[in-house]
């Protein structure tokens, strides 16, 4: 396969306060259902709680894992990446014979961050260390290859907010260079007291829904998800009987190297990472039929975003779905991938949730409303703490 | 593949560079410390020679753990002697079993003391696994791709995965490749729980059912290169590999050497008697940094360096032979052939690495 070829996607699962299956997150999307809610799962010792988008559900209600005990991170994941090979026609287990590599993007899921466990530690009792071996045996790329039996490459991608869409691109190269046959490639993150008392002390949180793009929006809302793509080798959908979706164009990563938490004013790497997606995928800004923003509702992040679509692809719709999902962190960029091939799909892309009133300052403004797209490639982007960018180009067809 | 290794920056309890390193390979044993918390014995790294490199007054709101991932890769630079491609073409990739673990716990701390609304935002941002990219990134002012993985015992080969990756398929024509753990009071109060301590602080390992792993911390850079150039010294990564065994022996290759990553761990050092092939060429080197997620890194390191100085270096006398492979015993020249660092982990997973003499 050369080097830029496009990759086919063959099956997507994806969960999310908008919804526990593709179809449902889907479903909220269109019809502008979302749900900012005080946390259920923690308390923390705010005079009043930050909104955020929890998954209530079990996400793994109608299965049972080989292994019981292992995070909520990783029951998300699994959860995304069983809808993912149902959808693409496989019987998850069955891969026998098939080189199949796991790529997942996260955070929390991979931090040694249990209060209960320290505060136990501290206090100098003698903590549950099932707690520990819990984290241990709780690699995200790991435990979704030993759930369903693979024997190709793990990897999990930490590169904060920007993991699942770094996770795709780097399991798209494994199909391209032959590694694999097939990947699993996506993110997946849980909500937890830590990251959500972290962006509250960074001051980079909403007090109320989330508004990406407003002019008066005030910070983000944590969320907690997973997404799951299939990615195949052309020869592995011919024997395999699978059916393409969608193909991964391109993918491009790049640093500001400006600041550990605020991206760089010009959006340096942003606009290096979305060059080298548009190149490697050989589609021009004309062609792009919408971009699937990061759009997180922070100031920095959605003045710098805003320029460099403005300024890059000024004529193509763009939209965050942060207001239906919240920042679902590692799993975001997978999360919004998932969106992205689904809205290709219906030739549709929803109105931005939370955003009321133009931003002077932006020059631009995302849709308001469900609109019809007639083009069959598109954007989605992500920003990252450590100035991190990754963009990905999706299409419906080959190119 | 051929991907050029340029230059090595290494960071660990054998002291900063590479020149350290040797010195305790030629030894044959690097100082362990005592804690004197009673969490048994650790190789404890100092980042001192950092303030070569950087400003000290840059370095106040950087953690220890990127400290040591910065060092690591500042010296891998001078070693190479050569500069860094401007703009996009040089990516940076760097992996980490635990990620910052003491910066985690000190954000806990401020929670825990302070209350929720009091946290501390520093802490937080740099708590974060891919911090210590982000300021390699600030420092060396790299605009390239960038990815940090965490993997625990296979975040070396799987990150070096994709470093070559990016490197065959153009994405970049530099790519500055490192690994770093740290250790902290919470590590070794976990590994005390699991493993109870450590007799004397001397790592047996493949000394099978005998757990005697002393945990290590530093970080090991490279910088890698598509194109051979005036300062390939170190030979080439030929092939990287990372996945799940079948149940039965690893293929292996009669005329390679081979520096198994058995760190003093039992249950993992069983694994290199049940999947390797007696009679292998083989050493170890883990007793010289400790026992530590990234450690192939430092494996890496010693293969490059066996490549570089023309001699294989002996395992430390403390590594077992039990009869089964063919310990290097004595440094011996090298005369040509491959070394392959590989790495056994729990759930049947498998790492190697293949490095060749240019």
């Amino acid at each position: 396969m050369r080097k830029n070829a496009p990759v086919a996607i063959t099956g997507i699962g994806c969960l999310s306060a908008a919804g526990m299956s593709m179809k449902e997150n889907m479903a909220s999307l269109y019809t502008g259902k979302r749900r900012a809610a005080p946390p259920v799962r923690f308390s923390s010792g705010h005079p009043a709680p930050y909104p955020v988008f929890e998954v209530l559900d079990d996400p793994l209600s109608e299965y049972s894992p080989q292994h019981i005990d292992i995070s909520r991170t990783c029951r998300l994941g699994i959860a995304a990446a069983l809808e993912a090979l149902r959808d693409a026609g496989l019987d998850p287990g069955q891969t026998t014979g098939l080189k199949v590599g796991v790529c997942m993007g996260t955070t929390v899921g991979s931090a040694m961050n249990n209060e209960e466990f320290y505060r136990d530690y501290r206090n100098g009792m003698h903590p549950d260390m099932k707690i520990i071996e819990r984290f241990l045996a709780g690699n995200p790329a790991s435990v979704i290859a030993r759930e369903f039996r693979l024997n190709g490459p793990c990897q999990t991608v930490v590169n904060a907010c920007s993991s699942g869409t770094d996770a795709i691109g780097v399991g798209a190269s494994w199909i391209r260079s032959g590694i694999c046959d097939m990947v699993i490639a996506g993110g997946a993150d849980e909500l937890c007291r830590v990251t959500y008392n972290g962006f509250i002390s960074l001051m980079i949180a909403d007090s109320s829904p989330c508004r990406p793009f407003d002019r008066d929006r005030k910070g983000l809302n944590l969320g907690e998800g997973a997404a799951v793509l299939i990615l195949a080798a052309d020869r592995v959908i011919k024997e395999e009987k699978m059916k393409a979706r969608a193909f991964v164009l391109g993918y491009g990563s790049a640093s500001d190297g400006y600041h550990l938490t605020a991206p760089s004013p010009e959006g340096k790497g942003l606009r290096n990472a979305m060059t080298d997606a548009l190149m490697e995928s050989g589609k021009a800004a004309g062609d792009i039929a919408f971009i699937n923003a990061h759009g997180t509702a922070t100031r920095d992040n959605d003045r710098t975003e805003a320029m460099v679509l403005r300024e890059m692809l000024h004529e193509a719709p763009f939209f965050s779905t942060k207001g239906y999902t919240g920042h679902a962190l590692g799993a975001a960029g997978a999360i919004e991938a998932a969106f992205t091939v689904a809205c290709l799909e219906s030739g549709m892309i929803p109105a931005n949730a939370g955003f009321i009133s133009p931003d002077p300052e932006l020059g631009i403004s995302p849709v308001v409303e469900n609109t019809r797209i007639s083009q069959g490639v598109a954007i989605s982007d992500s920003l990252a703490f450590g100035g991190h960018n990754a963009v990905l180009v999706l299409g419906l067809d080959r190119g | 593949m051929e991907i050029y290794i340029n230059g090595i920056g290494v960071v660990g309890g054998f002291g900063a560079g590479t020149k350290d390193l040797i010195t305790c390979l030629d030894n044959g044993s690097s100082p362990v410390k005592a804690s004197d918390k009673g969490l048994g014995y650790t190789f404890p790294a100092d980042t001192s020679r950092l303030e070569d490199f950087v400003q000290k007054r840059a370095l106040r709101r950087i953690d220890r753990f990127s400290q040591l991932a910065i060092l690591g890769a500042y010296l891998a630079l001078q070693d190479a002697g050569m500069p860094l491609l401007a703009g996009k073409r040089t990516g940076l990739i760097v992996c980490s079993g635990y990620g910052a673990s003491q910066t985690t716990f000190s954000f806990l701390d401020s929670l825990i003391n302070d209350g929720d609304a009091c946290a501390s935002p520093t802490l937080f941002s740099n708590s974060v696994h891919n911090s210590a990219a982000g300021h390699i990134t600030i420092l060396l002012k790299l605009g390239g791709p960038c990815l940090t993985v965490s993997q625990f015992e296979m975040s070396v080969p799987s990150a070096l995965m994709s470093a070559c990756q990016w490197l065959s398929e153009g994405r970049v024509d530099q790519v500055l490749f490192g690994a770093v753990d740290e250790y902290c009071d919470v590590l070794g109060y976990c590994w005390k729980r699991f493993f109870g301590e450590a007799a004397d602080g001397t790592m047996r390992p493949l000394s099978h059912g005998l757990q005697s792993a002393v945990p290590g911390e530093g970080s090991a850079f490279f910088l890698l290169s598509r194109d051979k150039t005036d300062h390939s010294r170190y030979g080439y990564v030929a092939d990287v590999r990372t996945g799940r065994m079948k149940d039965r022996e690893i293929d292996v290759s009669e005329d390679a050497l081979y520096i198994l990553g058995a760190d003093g761990h039992k249950g993992c050092d069983a694994l290199y008697g049940h999947f390797i092939p007696w009679g292998i060429h083989a050493a170890c080197y883990s007793p010289i940094y400790g026992s530590l997620p990234i450690g192939t890194a430092f494996d890496m390191a010693v293969a490059a360096l066996c490549i570089r100085e023309k001699r294989i270096f002996s395992s430390p006398e403390s590594v077992a032979d039990q009869g089964r492979y063919k310990i290097v015993r004595q440094a011996s020249p090298m005369t040509g052939g491959s070394i392959i660092c590989l790495k056994l982990a729990k759930d049947h997973e498998f790492g190697m690495i293949t490095l060749m003499p240019i």
